[in-house]
């Protein structure tokens, strides 16, 4: 209790005298919280300089006032009864969540939520002597920590909304559409009443409606569509920023002029934007509130921007399957566009054979008269031709010989290029006798064949044809200072044998054009089989090596001997026919190494 | 020391009687109809009371607690389970967000809660077995169930010391939420309350 003139004071007491006043004191002036006290009729005896300075009542107004008289409301809320409580020797705890406040003074936080100043009090008997002898009350503010905790409520809640609408906004097919979805949850907690969407054409640049929540139909007709820079999100469309209209209906700007007649008080249009890509735009309106607060802008503007990223998304996905299909489609022409020409070129290469096998064949018939008449003038008129006559008449009978076998065996190999071939289990031990017995006895003593040779899937014919020439290569090629071996043997493999197999170049004029086997097992199952044939002649240098297969190719050094070089192109060609493939390995000097590979049967 | 059965029966109905009051005055405060079960009745030696609790109670506790002084003289608690404490707030303050958890606002609302049981009690005390008590403020302590006992008991000088132990149910809004009202006296205090009861027996009898 705080005396209204000097308490007499004794010696004795006079120390601690002097530190009450000052407790009073501070108590009166500087306290940061409320304190009056009252006596046992409740009047007012005291009213400290913080209560004075936010109630607008100096002490000097409300000293000597009776507390339920002066604030009526306190009876009429039950709060009296705490203070007649209190001079029973009770003291009373009043809680800012359930009373809000004891005395009505204005709230210290400019917030439209809570006009009053939020308090926690406390009432307690005054007691001296043991006697009660009044009351005391203390006021504390909590204005500023109840609004803070409802900030951060707020901010939590919307945070959670934000994640929500992001999780929605990126699995939605149609962004827009999902924002319809989501608005109903949004409305109570933003205060916001309205919305509506637009989307840019990807051609046009015209605004188009799209989504919408809370207008009326007359309205959405209104808002249908929009050329750049009109309507009411033109100016946000035109410089890719939000725009906030506060207070509408005392704007006056024609551009609202639909959204006003509809009754809207606040307006706000924010650009769904990515990069330089306008998306479209969402806005926003409400029927009630005029102002939109910071926080619900915010929320507002990250809400717009998942907007853009699902937006995004979902173009660049568009974007992504007409480009596949695009590309599929082109694979497709494609594809048809080989096996067009490549139809072509099969025929082509057969026309060209065809040809070719017609020329060689008719021209046996001038060749052999060439030949003939050219013996006749050796040998019935040779005679009578001086020296170099008759070595004239010498070379052209040569000439005219050479000429018959490179005829004759072209006509071979058009021959093996334009048969059928038919597919069948060949014993290749037993090929190899057969051309043994055919062979002159020196020959027969330089091939070997150690070991069982298997069974190839073959034509038994043309794998004969292909023996017979690669022996005779190696005949022809033998070295001169040694005796001619050949080897023969062979080896299966599960797979097909990986290195170059000279057979398999596409330029070869030898092996192009399509296998005329009638053997329909296509990529064979099983195993295949490498049969080599093994000479120590000369050797094949390697430049030689890929065009020794080629029709009418000679060896580097073989100008010499004789032969026109069919032998090997007849070998690829029909290894080529059967579905299977050749090729060689050599050193200069040792000897060569052929390699023949069919399916095994 | 053991209270017998007619004993605890006074000692029940008194407590019933400060629940009573205890009841209006929380309804008017809440709006909603509150109502107060005591199903049980028990005094222990102070030091029994800390184990016993912590077989029915798990984590920390929110107890509102008042120092009261007179003839009779302790220390008088309304000791909540957390969790518990955090629902009765969300009860009584019906437009409290959910989300929020046991902040400033919530203890307030608990301490103002314990309060006003408290104030019925003790002011039975006063009203009907004239032991007239005073109080100092109510505080709020949220702490494990050993160190809130152990504080208790260094405040109270009386030699061996004694603990009214009530199991106390508040019903509201289709929930219940269950704690203890604990009374700790010396053992001084604790005689004069039993003869002011068996009084008071008598005083009904009559």
């Amino acid at each position: 209790m705080i005396p209204d003139r000097p308490v007499p004071q004794t010696d004795a007491a006079d120390n601690a005298f002097s530190a009450h006043d000052a407790v009073l004191g501070w108590v009166k002036d500087i306290a940061p919280y409320g304190i009056f006290t009252t006596d046992t009729s409740f009047r007012i005896q005291s009213w400290n300089q913080w209560l004075a300075t936010r109630s607008g009542m100096p002490a000097s107004d409300i000293i000597g006032r009776v507390l339920p008289e002066h604030f009526p409301e306190l009876v009429d809320r039950g709060i009296h009864r705490r203070y007649q409580n209190a001079l029973r020797g009770e003291i009373s705890v009043l809680s800012a969540a359930l009373h809000r406040y004891l005395l009505p003074f204005p709230s210290p936080v400019a917030d439209l939520h809570s006009p009053h100043m939020l308090q926690t009090v406390r009432i307690a008997p005054l007691v001296m002597n043991h006697q009660i002898i009044g009351t005391i009350t203390i006021v504390e503010d909590v204005t500023e920590r109840e609004t803070q905790a409802l900030i951060l409520q707020r901010q939590q809640q919307h945070e959670h909304m934000l994640s929500r609408a992001l999780s929605v906004l990126l699995r939605a097919n149609d962004p827009m559409h999902g924002i319809a979805e989501l608005f109903p949850s949004f409305v109570p907690a933003l205060g916001i009443d309205a919305f509506f969407t637009h989307i840019t054409k990807a051609d046009e640049r015209t605004l188009h409606l799209s989504a919408s929540g809370g207008i009326l139909a007359r309205l959405k007709d209104d808002l249908a569509t929009f050329a750049p820079g009109e309507g009411p999100c033109g100016v946000s469309c035109l410089n890719s920023e939000p725009v906030i209209v506060p207070d509408l209906q005392a704007t006056t700007d024609p551009r609202y002029r639909e959204l006003r007649s509809n009754g809207m008080r606040l307006f706000a249009c924010f650009p769904v934007v990515i990069g330089d890509y306008l998306h479209g735009t969402l806005s926003v309106g409400s029927y009630n509130e005029i102002s939109l607060a910071e926080d619900e802008a915010k929320f507002l503007s990250t809400l717009t921007q998942y907007l853009a990223l699902a937006m995004e998304r979902v173009r660049r996905e568009t974007q992504l399957i007409a480009a596949r299909t695009t590309l599929q489609e082109h694979a497709g022409n494609l594809e048809q566009k080989v096996r067009e020409r490549t139809a072509l070129l099969h025929d082509t290469i057969a026309q060209l054979e065809s040809f070719s096998y017609t020329v060689a064949h008719d021209l046996r018939a001038p060749i052999r008269a060439l030949q003939g008449y050219s013996e006749v003038l050796g040998e019935e008129f040779g005679h009578l031709l001086p020296a170099e006559g008759k070595l004239t008449v010498s070379r052209l009978a040569r000439a005219s010989k050479r000429l018959d076998v490179l005829t004759r065996d072209l006509l071979r190999f058009s021959k093996v290029a334009r048969a059928d071939v038919e597919l069948a289990p060949v014993d290749v031990a037993d090929v190899i006798e057969e051309l043994k017995s055919e062979a002159p006895q020196t020959l027969q003593n330089a091939i070997s064949v150690p070991a069982s040779l298997g069974f190839a899937q073959a034509q038994r014919t043309l794998l004969q044809q292909c023996l017979a020439n690669l022996i005779e290569n190696a005949v022809k090629f033998a070295h001169p200072q040694r005796p001619l071996r050949i080897t023969i043997r062979s080896e299966q493999a599960a797979e097909r044998t990986k290195g170059v197999a000279t057979s398999s170049l596409a330029f070869n004029p030898a092996t192009f054009g399509s296998p005329k086997s009638t053997d329909t097992s296509a990529a064979p199952q099983g195993s295949w089989l490498r049969i080599w044939v093994e000479d120590n002649g000369i050797g094949i240098p390697d430049r030689s090596r890929s065009k020794i297969f080629g029709i009418f190719e000679r060896s580097a050094g073989s100008e010499n001997i004789e032969g026109t070089g069919i032998g090997l192109a007849i070998v690829a060609r029909a290894m080529h026919q059967m579905g299977g493939f050749c090729g060689v390995e050599s050193i200069v000097g040792q000897g060569s190494r052929f390699w023949l590979e069919l399916p095994a049967a | 020391m053991e209270l017998m059965s007619s004993q605890k029966d006074a000692l029940t109905e008194l407590i019933n009687i400060g629940y009573g009051r205890a009841a209006g005055a929380l309804s008017e405060l809440t709006g909603y109809r509150v109502s107060l079960e005591v199903p049980q009745v028990a005094i222990h030696e102070i030091e029994k009371i800390s184990p016993l609790l912590q077989e029915v109670v798990s984590g920390e506790v929110a107890a509102v607690n008042q120092v009261f002084n007179g003839p009779i003289s302790g220390n008088a608690l309304l000791m909540l389970e957390q969790d518990a404490a955090l629902v009765l707030s969300r009860l009584f303050d019906h437009e409290r967000a959910p989300t929020r958890g046991f902040d400033a606002s919530a203890r307030e609302v608990v301490t103002e809660i314990g309060n006003i049981l408290l104030n019925a009690c003790l002011g039975v005390f006063g009203n009907l077995l004239h032991i007239q008590v005073s109080f100092a403020v109510p505080r709020l302590h949220v702490e494990t169930v050993d160190h809130l006992m152990h504080s208790i008991t260094r405040d109270t000088q009386e030699g061996v010391s004694y603990g009214l132990m009530i199991q106390t149910r508040f019903n509201l809004r289709a929930s219940d939420v269950s704690g203890y009202l604990i009374i700790v006296l010396g053992i001084t205090s604790l005689d004069r309350l039993m003869r002011e009861l068996d009084h008071w027996e008598n005083r009904q009898i009559k």
